[in-house]
């Protein structure tokens, strides 16, 4: 059985009458609806995964993500994610920096660290439409694209490791049908995600006008800042594997 | 619940207020952003986020460096093991699950493990297509 703190009332936890986790309502309800959440972007990684793994051969990350903006042609594998990933880990930690205030009642500490983080979600959601625009327009990614086995090879070799076995094997169709199914993937998920981000950019503000109205200053307790936080701990946590998913495995 | 005055004009009793008031025995509130103890929870976030992105330079170094080199399930091992660290750390710290009760933890916790066991068992599924069609005898 929990034992009970010095704040909550000295009853059985499944007595009835109070919360048996010692949490309240809403943020019990945040952190089951962030399940539900998991599950579904899990369903999708694991689409992807069956997939690929079921794929004779499959797009290089190294290959197909070496852009960078204002960077030209020059090859840099894995340098623009990772700046992205840096973002978003740092949008988190100024979502913390936010709840402690909070409970310290800090009222301009929860106003200038929520700020930061909705600054630094408005930089991820940028550079997330950067990399969108890029692949869409230089490379000829993009949902449903390289469904025609005869398009030049020219077009989706350089999405692959050509050093590769799995890659000197391939024939046009499998080749085609990979770009194809990589692409779906990878602007289905990332879409998905970058939407729960701006949705959570849409909610933080939300909570920021109501703190800076004196909303729960008034009520006496910064909670809603702690929820919204959740939400947003969970989209930077999808975003951790996504990333491990897509450029690194 | 026992009975206690209301103030007629008092409708605070609605919100979620006074159910914070009760749990909050674990992330009470305080006055002093300056105090000690204020001090020491930022000094811990601090280093947490020094670890995660000390793991995430490390994946990536180990991305770059190793990606044709390794064999691939041992890097793809390194991988996951450090992605579920990352986690692991964003959800118990910046989170606070780690500062809930531990049936709670444990409701979060449990569908993430089972969770798991779904990922392989899709995974392998995928693999097995492969191998599948790839020996299929032709008549």
């Amino acid at each position: 059985m929990a034992h009970s703190t010095a704040a909550t009332v000295e009853t059985k936890p499944w007595g009835g009458g109070r919360s048996p986790f010692n949490v309240s309502y809403g943020k019990m309800m945040m952190w089951f609806f962030l399940l539900s959440d998991a599950f579904t972007f899990g369903a999708f990684l694991i689409s992807y995964g069956t997939k690929r793994f079921f794929s004779a051969v499959w797009p290089d990350p190294n290959h197909v993500f070496h852009a960078f903006p204002f960077a030209g042609h020059m090859d840099l594998p894995l340098v623009f994610v990772s700046l992205m990933t840096f973002i978003l880990i740092a949008s988190s930690v100024t979502m913390v920096l936010a709840v402690h205030a909070g409970h310290y009642g800090d009222r301009d500490g929860v106003i200038k660290w929520m700020l930061w983080t909705i600054v630094g979600g408005i930089c991820f959601l940028a550079c997330q439409a950067w990399e969108w625009t890029h692949l869409a327009h230089l490379t000829g990614g993009l949902w449903g694209t390289f469904t025609d086995i005869n398009t030049d090879p020219a077009m989706y070799t350089g999405f692959y490791d050509t050093n590769s076995e799995a890659f000197k094997a391939a024939n046009p169709a499998e080749l085609t049908e990979a770009s194809h199914n990589f692409f779906n993937f990878f602007f289905t998920i990332t879409g998905f995600h970058g939407f729960h981000v701006l949705s959570g950019v849409g909610f933080l503000i939300l909570i920021l006008v109501n703190t800076v109205n004196g909303t729960y200053h008034n009520r006496g307790h910064y909670e809603m800042v702690e929820k919204v936080g959740l939400y947003w701990h969970f989209v930077d946590l999808v975003w951790v594997f996504v990333f491990t998913c897509f450029y690194l495995l | 619940m026992s009975s206690h005055n209301h103030d007629t004009n008092d409708t605070t009793h609605y919100y979620e207020g006074d159910q914070s008031k009760l749990y909050s025995g674990i992330m009470s509130h305080h006055d002093d952003i300056k105090s000690p103890e204020s001090k020491k929870q930022l000094k811990r976030i601090t280093k947490i986020l020094v670890l995660l992105s000390i793991i995430t330079i490390v994946e990536v170094a180990f991305g770059l460096l190793f990606s044709y080199t390794m064999p691939r399930a041992i890097l793809n091992t390194i991988f996951l093991v450090l992605t579920l660290l990352k986690a692991g750390y964003i959800v118990a710290v910046f989170m606070h699950l780690g500062d809930e009760v531990k049936s709670f933890i444990w409701i979060v916790l449990i569908p993430l493990v089972l969770f798991i066991w779904f990922i392989i068992a899709f995974l392998a599924d995928g693999d097995f297509w492969l191998w599948m069609n790839n020996s299929a005898q032709l008549k």
